[in-house]
C-alpha cells in the first residue's frame, strides 16, 4: 500500500552550522535509494527549544515528506539512521492521514482567498503607508536624545531627596486614613456584593466559571 | 413527566459550549502551529480537560495527539515550571 510519510528531525548545529545540509540530504539518499519519492522538503530554519534536549537550547528543524509503499519499511531504516547519528537531537516518523491532507487543502484556500481580498486593499494601503512611514522616521531619531535629558532631570531631584521622603510619608498616612475610613463604612460594602450576585447568576447557564466565582464568593462570606 | 421535562430542558440550556475547532469548521489539528496549542494547556502544561475546554471527543483527541506529537519535538514543554 502507498503512503505519505512525513519526517521531521532536529538537528544540533551548536558546533557546525552545516550539519543540517549534510544530515538532510543523508536523509534524502536514504528514502531514495530504498525505492521512496520525496515531495517536499521544508526547513523551518533555527528555532528555540521548549525545553533542553541534550543540553541545547537551539536546533535546525527538517520536515520531509515523501511517498513509499508499506512494504519498504522505510520509517525503520530511518529511525535506525538517527538512532546512529549523534547530531539529530529528536526525530518524529508519522504516516500523513487523509485528515490532514483535506485541512491543508482547506487552509490553502482560505490563504488564497485571504491574499485575493488583501491585495487589493495591500496595493492602495502599500501607497499610503509609505508616506506616512517616512516621516515618522526622524522623530524616531529625536527620540533616543530625549531620555538622557530625563535621565539629567532625575539627577537634579536626587540631590534633594529629603523633602521627597516626607511626602511620601504623608500620602502613606493620608492612604491608611483612607482605608479605615473605608472599613467603617460597612453598610456600603454591604450593598455592593448583593449587586454582583444578581449580574454573576445570568452567566452560570454559559459557562462554570460563573458558578466558580459564586463559589468563592461563598467561601469569603 | 413534566418536572422530567423541565429538568432536562434546564439542563440542556445549561451546556451550550460549542467545540472551538468545530466552530472553526477543522478537520485534522496541526502539531506544529504551538501558539494554537499553547492555548488548550494549563499553566504548568498539563492538557485542559474536556470538560473546562469545551471540545468535543473527536477534537480532545486529536488534540492530545498533537500535544503529544508538538511536546516530543520541544516545541512545548512538558512541564512549564514559570507560571505565564
Amino acid at each position: 500500500m502507498e503512503n505519505l510519510y512525513c519526517t521531521i528531525f532536529i538537528v544540533d548545529i551548536s558546533q557546525n552550522p552545516d550539519e543540517s545540509e549534510t544530515v538532510s540530504s543523508r536523509i534524502q539518499q536514504l528514502v531514495e535509494d530504498h525505492g521512496g519519492i520525496i515531495k517536499k522538503i521544508n526547513r523551518w530554519g533555527k528555532k528555540r527549544l521548549a525545553y533542553s534536549v541534550q543540553k541545547k537550547s537551539h536546533g535546525f528543524y527538517v520536515e520531509i515528506e515523501f511517498s513509499a509503499s508499506s512494504r519498504l519499511n522505510i520509517p525503520k531504516i530511518l529511525e535506525a539512521e538517527y538512532r546512529i547519528n549523534d547530531r539529530v537531537l529528536r526525530h518524529l516518523t508519522y504516516i500523513v492521514d487523509k485528515k490532514e491532507l483535506v485541512q491543508r487543502e482547506k487552509n490553502a484556500g482560505k490563504f488564497k482567498k485571504d491574499q485575493e481580498a488583501e491585495k487589493p486593499e495591500s496595493s492602495e494601503e502599500s501607497k499610503e503607508p509609505k508616506l506616512a512611514v517616512t516621516p515618522p522616521s526622524p522623530e524616531e531619531k529625536e527620540v533616543p536624545e530625549s531620555p538622557v535629558e530625563e535621565v539629567e532631570k532625575t539627577e537634579d531631584t536626587e540631590v534633594l531627596p529629603e523633602p521627597e521622603e516626607v511626602t511620601e510619608e504623608e500620602t502613606k498616612k493620608s492612604e491608611k486614613k483612607e482605608t479605615v475610613s473605608d472599613n467603617e463604612s460597612e453598610p456600603v460594602m454591604e450593598s455592593e456584593p448583593a449587586e454582583e450576585q444578581e449580574s454573576v447568576q445570568p452567566k452560570e447557564s454559559e459557562n462554570e466559571s460563573g458558578s466558580d466565582e459564586e463559589d468563592s464568593e461563598k467561601r469569603e462570606s | 413527566m413534566r418536572q422530567m421535562r423541565e429538568r432536562r430542558n434546564t439542563m440542556l440550556q445549561r451546556k451550550k459550549r460549542v467545540c472551538r475547532f468545530c466552530e472553526g469548521g477543522d478537520v485534522f489539528i496541526d502539531f506544529r502551529d504551538e501558539k494554537r496549542l499553547v492555548r488548550f494547556l494549563t499553566e504548568l502544561g498539563k492538557i485542559v480537560p474536556r470538560r473546562t475546554s469545551g471540545n468535543c471527543n473527536q477534537h480532545q483527541r486529536q488534540l492530545a495527539k498533537a500535544l503529544k506529537r508538538a511536546r516530543h519535538l520541544a516545541l512545548i514543554p512538558f512541564v512549564s515550571d514559570i507560571p505565564r
